[in-house]
């Protein structure tokens, strides 16, 4: 198996559109560095000041409180935040400003769609290329099984979304410690009962954890649709589609009970720390186990159809 | 040539739709053998073989090769198998060499030196390092017969291997071809329209036609000695000849008589005698384009080369 996914990798990045993806992403990212920094500097107003900040946070998280409407991980959220921000204006802590390298890398998992992007792009053509360009039948014919070579593929796929993940963490440290440095400021974290100081970075790790079961899910998607239809640009069209118009659909489907069983009411899981809720009254347990049965699916459509297929091509 | 068994087809069938492909289709192949494998087109060639390399599923009955099982034990049974499928498409993107380290990790213990070995056989040497994307055809097909080597095969597939060669292209491969079977005492499997490429190459020629083999037979069998006679006034000629004894067949302006060549100076001299003229006294083979039309009927066979 090893063998099998040091050749994908091989041809992965024989291709290059592997490295102009690579590029693209790094570029992305120094530029988002370079105009926050262009835009930080040449605003003519003052800041304002992060306590005037914090009354407004705290106003607000207090107003959402009243809502009876909330969830219960909302709630948990909007009573850290009130917490937090009574803490800060106590004690005269500080949060990071957004020019810095600690606040920008807490942020960074918002970046993580392009990554997104890319795996559906490689996810989408990594069985599909091999149908158009006729190497299925070289690589078929071979001692091995169908199973193990998909299995290859979908390892590599997702290897493939984890070494940009690491590259999107990577080109953000850099970039914004070139642009911004490090700042001062104390990350607090709410544990139920207390304010005490968290560690930023591992708050980072959270987020982007939790951001990836979307690339996750939308890169195995893609990978299904590339096996089933044999065409890279359909499965890539399609799930970018969705990507983008699955979500909004979260919101016209609000009224009825089946939005609690739709995928996209679920991939972003970091939903359950950042307190925005479409769907209030779903919990992180409910939306691992639907996450999960569609990935079941999607990998029983992909293995069933590319282990039965006769090779015509 | 020994007459070890490596491959067993048997009680093949494959159903696509409701329309059956492969009927009950039944052959061996032993080593050191190059069987050819004719049909029209259509006749369900390229599914035949599909099927032996795990491309396709038989609908019923199995492949054996080296005796394990391609249904139930696929892994085993295609172990030793090289296989060409129409035109190798190999991963442009990727050099030569890259592309037969990627097919030589999926088999079991091919070293780098295998690889070396089998690209100095295809004579490849000077240009493996460069992108697939730059090579010829022909370079092409020699990469593709290279990586069917790979894996030191007891039995080569080949569907096709000639489409979109040229005449220089195709000897060329056709000597390549010989010398493996040759010097690896390979089984070879070929499947081609092309009948002149057929008889030139096998020692065996299985027909296929509408999905069921119709005729199994050696090339160089030793054929019963015909002669073509034309000769004029004609009537008088066949009077003649069929006073000798011979069976007399109207052909084409002439005749042709079943005798062996010891036979043939006398009856020069009993037709000269009678005094008919003489035209054209030859040997007639019927060469394997008329074997197999005759067989198949006619049909949509490809000529080679007519061009």
């Amino acid at each position: 198996m090893l063998k099998l996914i040091q050749n994908e990798w091989m041809k992965l990045w024989s291709k290059k559109a592997s490295w102009i993806m690579a590029g693209l992403l790094i570029a992305i990212l120094f530029a988002n560095a370079g105009i926050t920094k262009w835009i930080g500097s040449t605003s003519p107003a003052p800041e304002t000041e992060w306590q005037e900040m914090e009354t407004m946070n705290l106003a607000s998280a207090e107003d959402q409180l009243q809502n009876p409407d909330i969830g219960p991980a909302q709630q948990d959220y909007y009573e850290g935040q009130a917490a937090i921000a009574e803490y800060r204006l106590a004690n005269d802590a500080a949060p990071f400003k957004t020019e810095s390298l600690q606040q920008q890398l807490l942020d960074g998992h918002m970046m993580l769609s392009l990554v997104t992007l890319f795996t559906v792009i490689v996810g989408a053509g990594i069985v599909a290329s091999e149908f158009s360009q006729g190497t299925i039948k070289m690589l078929l014919t071979r001692p091995v099984k169908r199973w193990k070579i998909l299995t290859s593929k979908y390892i590599t796929t997702m290897l493939f979304a984890l070494l940009f993940v690491i590259l999107t963490f990577g080109s953000i440290a850099l970039f914004s410690w070139i642009f911004f440095g490090v700042g001062d400021g104390a990350f607090l974290v709410w544990n139920g009962s207390e304010v005490v100081e968290g560690s930023y970075w591992v708050e980072a790790l959270k987020l982007s954890v939790l951001s990836l079961a979307s690339t996750w899910m939308i890169g195995t998607f893609a990978f299904m649709l590339g096996t089933v239809f044999r065409s890279s640009s359909l499965a890539i069209g399609v799930s970018i589609f969705l990507m983008f118009v699955g979500v909004q659909l979260v919101f016209l489907l609000q009224r009825f009970e089946i939005v609690k069983y739709y995928l996209f009411t679920h991939t972003d899981l970091t939903q359950f720390y950042t307190g925005f809720m479409p769907i209030p009254d779903i919990t992180m347990a409910m939306s691992l186990t639907v996450l999960t049965v569609y990935f079941l699916v999607f990998m029983v459509i992909s293995y069933w159809t590319f282990s039965k297929r006769d090779v015509t091509a | 040539m020994s007459n070890e068994k490596i491959v067993e087809i048997r009680k093949l069938s494959k159903t696509i739709g409701n329309k059956q492909i492969i009927k009950n289709l039944n052959l061996d192949l032993h080593k050191g053998e190059i069987t050819g494998f004719l049909g029209p087109n259509g006749a369900g060639k390229t599914t035949t073989i599909r099927m032996m390399v795990g491309l396709m599923k038989p609908t019923s009955g199995d492949i054996l090769i080296s005796g394990k099982s391609i249904r139930t034990d696929f892994e085993d049974s295609i172990e030793k198998v090289g296989v060409i499928v129409e035109n190798p498409e190999m991963y442009k993107f990727m050099s030569g060499y890259k592309n037969l380290v990627h097919f030589a990790r999926m088999h079991k213990g091919v070293t780098k030196a295998r690889i070396d070995e089998v690209i100095q056989q295809v004579g490849m040497q000077n240009r493996i390092k460069e992108k697939v994307g730059s090579y010829s055809l022909g370079m092409r097909q020699r990469l593709g017969l290279a990586q069917a080597l790979l894996n030191n095969p007891e039995f080569l597939i080949l569907d096709e291997p000639t489409n979109g060669l040229d005449p220089a292209g195709i000897r060329e491969f056709r000597m390549y071809l010989r010398k493996v079977a040759r010097e690896n005492d390979v089984a070879i499997f070929v499947s081609s329209h092309l009948l002149s490429e057929i008889e030139l190459l096998c020692d065996r020629i299985a027909i296929i036609q509408n999905g069921e083999l119709i005729d199994i037979k050696n090339v160089n069998e030793h054929q019963q000695s015909r002669y073509y006679i034309e000769a004029k006034p004609s009537a008088q000629a066949k009077q003649v000849l069929e006073e000798i004894g011979f069976t007399v067949q109207p052909h084409e302006n002439g005749y042709l008589i079943d005798t062996e060549p010891e036979h043939i100076p006398g009856a020069i001299k009993l037709l000269t005698a009678a005094g008919v003229d003489l035209y054209v006294v030859q040997p007639h083979r019927t060469t394997l384009e008329d074997q197999f039309l005759e067989m198949t009927g006619g049909g949509e066979i490809a000529q080679a080369h007519t061009k």
